[in-house]
C-alpha cells in the first residue's frame, strides 16, 4: 500500500518539489525507515511522527514502513517534512483519502504531542506549491498567514488530528488571509534626538532617498553611530513586491517575528564586527542568507568598519556591486538577493584621536597605514557619501532643536518616488564642473559615476528638473578623500 | 635620471652653502635644472613628520606663497611638513630643492617617489652629499639638516615637538648666522612645543607668508587663490574667519543649509581656496 504527498525543499530561496512516498509491507517485522538523502534532523522525524500519530489517537501501522523522499539526489534537511511524512503514512494505511492529500502541499514540524509547528521557509514553499499547480497548502496555523501571502489557499492546522479531520472532510477550515504588516515594529530612534550634525543629517537624507552607501568617519563620541541608527526612521516604505522579497528571505532564515506576516518596513541589520564571512555574506554547507541578504531593501550598519575581518570586507564587494550573493555548492548554486544601503562608521586612526583638536594622535604612521589598509580603495570607492564628523571645536556654537524624522521622511518618500520614475538630465554646465573635478581631484572612473548618481539625488531633493552645477558641487563634497585609504 | 656632482671651490657650488662651518666637499645633484638654482634666494621650510592638519596647511600655504614670489623652497622630502612644503611649491610650478640623507637616486621615503619626480619635472633639484647608491640611515639625517639650513637664507620651522629633527636644522641655521622663524602653535599641543620654544628663545614668529618673504628679502607677489565674488562662498569664508572650522560650525555661523554649504565648500576646494581634512576646513587664502 502506497501513500504520497508533496512538499518542498529549499536550495537557497528556490523551492524544489519533493515527493514523499510511504510504502507499507505486511508479513515482515514492523520497522520504520526514511530514505532519500535525509539529514539528521530529518531522520529524527521518525520519532516525532510516530509519537505524533499516537498522540492524535490514530493508529500506527504495524508493518514494515519505508518512507522515500524523492528526488533522492537532493539533500533534505530540517524538520519541515514531518507533517508530510505523517500524512503519507496515514494515507498508506487508509486512515485518510489519498487523492485529497495529493491536492495539497504539506509543510510543518510535528511535536511529540502531535501539534504542528511552523518552520522556516514556509512562504517560499507556498510559492513553490503555486508554481507546481497545487492550490492548497497544509501548514502550521501560526504560519498560515505567511503562506497565504504566496496567493495559495493556506490551510492552517494546530494539530495532526486537525489536519486528518480536515482531509477526511469532517472539519472545514477557513483558508487563512494574507497577513499584512503583522508584526509589531518597536520604537525607532528619531532624528529629533540628534543636535547639530547638519552635514551628517543631510548625508543621511541623501542616503535614504537615493539608496546610497554612506561612510561616517570621525573620532569616537561625535555621534556617528547615533546618526547611523536613525536611518531606518527616514526610509521610504517597501513596495508590495519588495516586501514579499524581504519576507521570503527572512522566512528562509527563520528571522521572521513569531506569527509574522508581511514585513512592510525596511529591515535594519547591524552585525557585530566579530561576525564571520559566512554570517555576514551568507553561505555554510547548507546555504543560508547572511546579514547582507537579511538587510535586502533595507540598511546594513557596519559599525567600526576596519574592525571587521579582511575576508568579510573583501567579500562585501560582490553584493555591493551586483546586489546579489551567489553561493556555489555541490547541490547547485544558491542566489540570495542583497541590495541594501550600507552605512559604516570608522575612526580616522586606531587610537581615535585624529580629527579631535583636543587630543593628539599617538599612532605611529605604520599602524595608521595598516588600519586604513583594511579598507581597500576598491571598497572605499563603493561609498557614494563619505562624511567626516570632527569634534566641534567651539562649544558655544550649540545647535537649536532638530527636525524630527517624520518631516525628513516625507521629503525622502517624495524624492524616492520621483527617482523611481524619472532620471533628471545633467545640464552641460554641470557636466563641465564634473569634468573639471576629475582633472583636479583624485577621482576614479567609478568615483565619477558615484558623484553623478548622488548629484541626481541632490537635484531631485531640491525639486529641480535638471542636475545643475550646485548639485554636482554638493555631491563632490561627499566623495571619499584620498587620504582615507592607503592604497 | 640626470645626476651630476659639483665639487666645493668650483663653479656652480652654492655660495651660501660654502659659507657654513663644515660644507660638504662634494654635492650630488639630480635634475635637469641649472646649478644656478642653488644660488637663488631660498627659504628652508621644515617640521615634524607626524604633524597636524594645521601644520600641513600652513606648510603648504607658506611654500606656495614663497615659490610664487620666486623664492626657492628647500626641505628634506620627509613625510609630513617637508612633503607639504615641496608640494606647495610644486603646485604653483615653483622651484624647490630636496636635500636627502642618502643617494639622490634613492627615493626615500618610498611614498614620496612620485613627489621627487614632480619636483624635478617643474625645474627643481634633488641634492645630497652622499654618492648615488648610498642607503638611508638615521645617523645621516642630522648631517643632511646642516645642508638644508646652509642652502637657505632663512629657516622656517612649521611644527616640531621638543627634541625634533627640525630643531637641529634651526640650530644649524643659527650657527650659520641665518634667520630662524617659527610658526606659533597652541600652547597645549605637544606638536608645537618645539616651535613655541624657539619663539621663546627669540625666533621670529610667522604670522603670514609676508613675514617669510621679508626674512628672505623678497617682495610679495599675489597668487592665484583669491577671495571669490560669489556671495555664498564669501559667507563661508567670513564664517571661517570668525573661527568656524567644521562644516556644521560654518552652517550655524553663516546660516547656510547643509546642502548649499556642501556645494560652496566643494567649489572653494576645487578653486584651491580651502582644504578639507578629516572634516576640518582651512583657508589657504593669505591674509
Amino acid at each position: 500500500m502506497l501513500g504520497r504527498a508533496v512538499t518542498f525543499a529549499l536550495v537557497g530561496l528556490e523551492p524544489r518539489r519533493v515527493e514523499v512516498e510511504a510504502h507499507l509491507r505486511g508479513g515482515e517485522q514492523p520497522s520504520f525507515a526514511i530514505v532519500g538523502l535525509a539529514d539528521r534532523a530529518c531522520q529524527e522525524a521518525k520519532h516525532r511522527v510516530r509519537s505524533g500519530v499516537h498522540s492524535a489517537l490514530l493508529e500506527w501501522p504495524r508493518r514494515a514502513i519505508t518512507v522515500n523522499l524523492a528526488p533522492a539526489a537532493l539533500r533534505k534537511e530540517g524538520s519541515g517534512y514531518d507533517l508530510a511524512i505523517a500524512l503519507t503514512i496515514l494515507a498508506a494505511s487508509a486512515q485518510l483519502p489519498r487523492e485529497r492529500l495529493e491536492e495539497h502541499a504539506c509543510i510543518g514540524e510535528l511535536g511529540l504531542d502531535g501539534r504542528v509547528r511552523p518552520v522556516a521557509g514556509t512562504l517560499a514553499a507556498a510559492e513553490g506549491a503555486l508554481r507546481a499547480g497545487l492550490r492548497r497548502i497544509l501548514c502550521a496555523a501560526d504560519s498560515s498567514g505567511e503562506a497565504a501571502l504566496a496567493g495559495v489557499e493556506a490551510v492552517g492546522v494546530r494539530h495532526l488530528a486537525e489536519a486528518v479531520g480536515y482531509l477526511l472532510g469532517h472539519d472545514a477550515i477557513a483558508p487563512a488571509v494574507p497577513q499584512e504588516n503583522g508584526h509589531h515594529v518597536g520604537p525607532v530612534p528619531d532624528l529629533a534626538d540628534v543636535r547639530g550634525q547638519e552635514r551628517g543629517r543631510r548625508a543621511l537624507e541623501l542616503a535614504s532617498a537615493g539608496s546610497h552607501n554612506l561612510l561616517l568617519t570621525g573620532p569616537p563620541g561625535t555621534g556617528k553611530t547615533m546618526l547611523a541608527r536613525r536611518l531606518p526612521s527616514i526610509l521610504p516604505p517597501l513596495t508590495q513586491d519588495e516586501a514579499l522579497e524581504v519576507t521570503r528571505i527572512h522566512s528562509v532564515a527563520g528571522t521572521l517575528p513569531p506569527g509574522g506576516g508581511l514585513l512592510a518596513t525596511p529591515p535594519f541589520r547591524a552585525p557585530h564586527h566579530g561576525a564571520s564571512a559566512a554570517a555576514v555574506i551568507g553561505g555554510g554547507s547548507v546555504p543560508r542568507p547572511g546579514e547582507v541578504s537579511l538587510a535586502h531593501r533595507g540598511v546594513l550598519l557596519m559599525d567600526e568598519l576596519p574592525e571587521f575581518s579582511r575576508s568579510v570586507l573583501e567579500a562585501l564587494r560582490q553584493p555591493l556591486e551586483d546586489g546579489v550573493v551567489s553561493v556555489a555548492r555541490v547541490g547547485g548554486r544558491a542566489l540570495f538577493p542583497a541590495r541594501f544601503r550600507l552605512v559604516a562608521t570608522m575612526n580616522p586612526c586606531p587610537c581615535g584621536a585624529r580629527g579631535d583638536p583636543r587630543l593628539e594622535c599617538v599612532c605611529p604612521p605604520a599602524r595608521i597605514a595598516a588600519y586604513r589598509d583594511k579598507v581597500s580603495r576598491a571598497l572605499l570607492d563603493r561609498f557614494d557619501l563619505v562624511v567626516a564628523m570632527p569634534r566641534p571645536r567651539a562649544e558655544e556654537l550649540a545647535a537649536g532643536p532638530s527636525e524630527p524624522s517624520a518631516a525628513v521622511r516625507a521629503r525622502v518618500v517624495d524624492a524616492a518616488l520621483q527617482l523611481a520614475s524619472t532620471s533628471p538630465r545633467r545640464a552641460s554646465s554641470a557636466s563641465e564642473l564634473l569634468d573639471r573635478a576629475v582633472d583636479r581631484l583624485p577621482l576614479t572612473g567609478r568615483g565619477r559615476v558615484r558623484v553623478a548618481r548622488v548629484a541626481r539625488t541632490v537635484a531631485i531633493l531640491a525639486g529641480s528638473e535638471q542636475v545643475l552645477p550646485e548639485h554636482v558641487a554638493e555631491a563632490l563634497s561627499y566623495r571619499a578623500p584620498a587620504g582615507l585609504s592607503s592604497a | 635620471m640626470n645626476v651630476r656632482s659639483v665639487v666645493r671651490g668650483t663653479n656652480g657650488y652654492p655660495p651660501l652653502l660654502a659659507a657654513i662651518p663644515d660644507p660638504p666637499s662634494k654635492l650630488w645633484v639630480r635634475g635637469d635644472a641649472a646649478l644656478e638654482v642653488l644660488a637663488r634666494p631660498a627659504v628652508a621650510i621644515v617640521g615634524a613628520r607626524a604633524c597636524s592638519g594645521y601644520g600641513r596647511s600652513v606648510a603648504r600655504l607658506l611654500a606656495t606663497e614663497a615659490a610664487a614670489a620666486g623664492v626657492v623652497v628647500v626641505s628634506g622630502l620627509a613625510r609630513g611638513i617637508d612633503g607639504e612644503a615641496h608640494r606647495g611649491a610644486v603646485a604653483v610650478r615653483g622651484v624647490t630643492v630636496a636635500v636627502l640623507g642618502c643617494g639622490v637616486d634613492r627615493d626615500y621615503p618610498a611614498a614620496h617617489a612620485e613627489l621627487a619626480r614632480a619636483i624635478v619635472d617643474v625645474g627643481g633639484l634633488i641634492v645630497s652629499e652622499y654618492e648615488p647608491g648610498v642607503e638611508p640611515a638615521p645617523w645621516r639625517f642630522p648631517a643632511r639638516n646642516r645642508i638644508i639650513a646652509g642652502l637657505a637664507r632663512a629657516t622656517v620651522v612649521v611644527e616640531a615637538r621638543e627634541r625634533s629633527g627640525a630643531l637641529i636644522t634651526a640650530d644649524f641655521a643659527l650657527e650659520d648666522g641665518r634667520e630662524v622663524l617659527a610658526v606659533p602653535g597652541e600652547i597645549t599641543s605637544t606638536l608645537s612645543a618645539g616651535t613655541n620654544g624657539l619663539l621663546r628663545q627669540g625666533g621670529t614668529p610667522v604670522t603670514s607668508a609676508a613675514d617669510v618673504l621679508e626674512a628672505v628679502g623678497v617682495g610679495p607677489v599675489p597668487v592665484g587663490a583669491t577671495a571669490p565674488d560669489d556671495p555664498t562662498a564669501a559667507a563661508v569664508l567670513e564664517a571661517m574667519a570668525g573661527g568656524a572650522s567644521t562644516a556644521d560650525e560654518i552652517a550655524r555661523t553663516s546660516g547656510l543649509a547643509a546642502g548649499p554649504l556642501a556645494a560652496a565648500l566643494a567649489v572653494l576646494e576645487l578653486a584651491g581656496s580651502v582644504v578639507v581634512e578629516e572634516g576640518v576646513v582651512r583657508s589657504t587664502i593669505a591674509r
